[in-house]
């Protein structure tokens, strides 16, 4: 099936699509959003500096209809959820956002429910528009680059007047091997610098839920869940978290989840390897005393 | 824009969305009618963001949905919240094609609105797509994950929540945008009186237009199981818990 991937470039990002794309064809199209080349082996490679979704959609509606795209793949990011939609309402297109697993035949997965189900579709019509949900797949080395063509935008809707970074220092919490996460049950923002402390010695990276967003003791890049960042590393410890499905839909590829905890009924432990039911301020300090003497 | 600002939100009311997964059960591959209706989380915060803009500018406010009449008394607490109006276009469809062109059908009914907000994504379908697809029908400008919205020269400044921070955008024109949480809009709890007076408030129903579904077929909705066991350390004495498990994380190499 003749098959285009739109995305930032961003080698994991675009990794993960070429793996999914070669479910339906051998190499891919591709729309690079961005600057710098275009790594990758790809049949053909159109680029633009736009990255504003909206600005992105009638050029990229287009596209698929003169070039008779049968399957479009879209992260499940920021740009692919302002894509997916509009570009399916253009075009009479099928869309299954957030895909969790793909099958022969046009037969995709995704989660319901806040994650506590799993739905089967069949794609009976195409062009067919799926979003890709992160860490599903694994990432396609990239090789090389492709010279692209320049994707020609209309006149732009939408401008960007400011762009903020959120300042990370360490580990981006997308590649930690060790994530130290907070909820609401750490009470304030003060004692985030104990997770941050941890995280530093293990060379890992804080994450939080929503609930500790929300009283606004970390930043929303932070969050890790269905719709903050889904992340997979080798440990991930919960601290003051109650594991609500929203929360565990972030980290269902974790290896090992430790909960800290001091409700015993909490959720969390119903996906933990290994817990702890006390009050995090006394377990928190002695972990980070032992792992800075050693 | 005119005289005045009339700004819609989309809400949809959904079954308990906070139920753990291991009391979850779905019959007829949906969650089970047992569970309580309750507005979903992301729109509330597109409601408190329609509220504080409404005080803001001085707007209008209309909430609009597609969904069962049994609903009603749910969505009521946005009126409660601050809205002034509900628009409810009955239907059962999941199909966001479907909900979207309906949806489609009472904003053109209204006919003046300047500003379209929704939940980033409804807290039972977890899709994300009916807000840009409405987007597109209309032939208006769709922003995702929208956290702030200011009215400026009769266009919008905004601000975007994304995977590395942020973005301040500008757009003249009419436009719909999910609106993702922040703090700030943490949706208000409404006073027992409002609460009250939103019972009183009138609600207009608008039937069902016929539309085009997706080529998507429903093939099953299964439940995953967790069957993770876990280890429960014990806690008498605390540096030898840490210890414990951070032997016992070494020794299974995750660490
Ligand atoms: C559509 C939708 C999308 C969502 N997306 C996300 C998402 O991406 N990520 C996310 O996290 N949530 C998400 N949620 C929200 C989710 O449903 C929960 O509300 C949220 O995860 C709860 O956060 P929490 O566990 O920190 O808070 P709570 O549920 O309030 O839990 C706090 C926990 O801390 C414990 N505790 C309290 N004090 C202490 C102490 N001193 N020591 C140890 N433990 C303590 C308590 O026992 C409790 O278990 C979403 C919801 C919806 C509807």
């Amino acid at each position: 099936m003749k098959t285009l991937i739109v995305e930032i470039i961003e080698p994991k990002r675009l990794g993960e699509l070429v793996t999914v794309s070669k479910e339906f064809c051998d190499t891919p199209d591709i729309v690079a959003l961005g600057a710098g080349d275009v790594p990758g082996v790809y049949n053909k490679a159109w680029q633009t500096e736009e990255t504003i979704s909206a600005n992105l959609v009638p050029a990229i509606a287009e596209l698929i209809q003169k070039e008779e795209y049968q399957v479009v793949l879209f992260s499940a990011s920021t740009v692919g959820a302002g894509l997916a939609g509009p570009v399916a309402a253009k075009l009479s297109a099928s869309v299954v956002s957030e895909v969790i697993g793909i099958e022969p035949d046009l037969v995709v997965r995704r989660p319901m429910y806040g994650g506590k189900a799993v739905a089967t579709y069949k794609i009976t019509a195409t062009p067919a528009i799926l979003t890709i949900r992160r860490k599903y797949f694994e990432p396609a080395e990239l090789e090389g680059t492709t010279a692209a063509e320049t994707l020609t935008i209309a006149e732009p809707l939408v401008s960007l007047i400011a762009e903020k970074q959120e300042k990370s220092e360490g580990v981006p919490l997308e590649d930690a091997e060790v994530v130290v996460s907070g909820g609401r049950g750490m009470g304030g923002p003060d004692n985030f610098s104990m997770l941050q402390e941890m995280a530093e010695i293990l060379k890992g990276a804080v994450g939080a839920s929503r609930g500790a967003v929300d009283e606004g003791w970390a930043a929303p890049t932070l969050q890790i869940g269905q719709t903050g960042k889904i992340v997979a590393p080798g440990v991930y410890f919960a601290v003051g978290i109650s594991g609500a499905s929203q929360h565990l839909a972030g980290i269902a590829n974790a290896k090992c989840v430790v909960a800290i905890n001091k409700d015993e009924e909490a959720n969390i432990f119903k996906r933990a390897r290994f817990g702890i039911i006390a009050d995090y301020k006394k377990i928190m300090p002695a972990l980070n005393n032992v792992l800075r003497e050693e | 824009m005119g005289g005045y600002m009339h700004i819609a939100v989309l809400a949809k009311v959904v079954p308990d969305y906070e139920v753990p997964a291991g009391d979850f059960e779905l019959s007829d591959n949906r969650a089970h009618s047992r569970y309580t209706r309750m507005m979903g989380l992301y729109d509330e915060n597109a409601i408190e963001t329609g509220v504080q803009l409404k005080e803001k500018y001085s707007a209008s406010l209309t909430i609009i949905s597609y969904g069962a009449e049994d609903d009603i008394p749910v969505l009521r607490k946005a009126i409660a919240m601050g809205a002034e109006k509900l628009v409810l276009v009955t239907g059962q469809s999941d199909d966001a094609s479907v909900i979207a062109a309906n949806l489609k059908m009472a904003i053109d009914n209204l006919g003046d609105v300047d500003l379209i907000l929704a939940g980033q994504q409804s807290a039972d379908m977890d899709r994300g797509v009916v807000h840009g697809t409405l987007a597109e029908m209309l032939g208006l400008t769709f922003i995702p994950q929208v956290s702030k919205i200011e009215s400026e020269n009769g266009g919008w400044k905004i601000s975007q929540l994304t995977e590395t921070g942020s973005r301040d955008l500008q757009f003249n024109g009419k436009g719909v945008f999910s609106i993702t949480s922040i703090p700030e809009n943490v949706p208000r709890i409404p006073a027992v009186r409002a609460i009250f007076a939103a019972k009183k408030k009138p609600v207009e129903k608008v039937a069902e237009v016929e539309s085009n579904a997706m080529g998507i077929e429903e093939v099953s909705v299964e439940i995953p199981t967790m069957d993770s066991v876990c280890e429960f350390l014990p806690v008498e004495d605390v540096g030898e818990t840490v210890k414990t498990l951070l032997t016992k994380l070494r020794e299974e190499r995750y660490l």
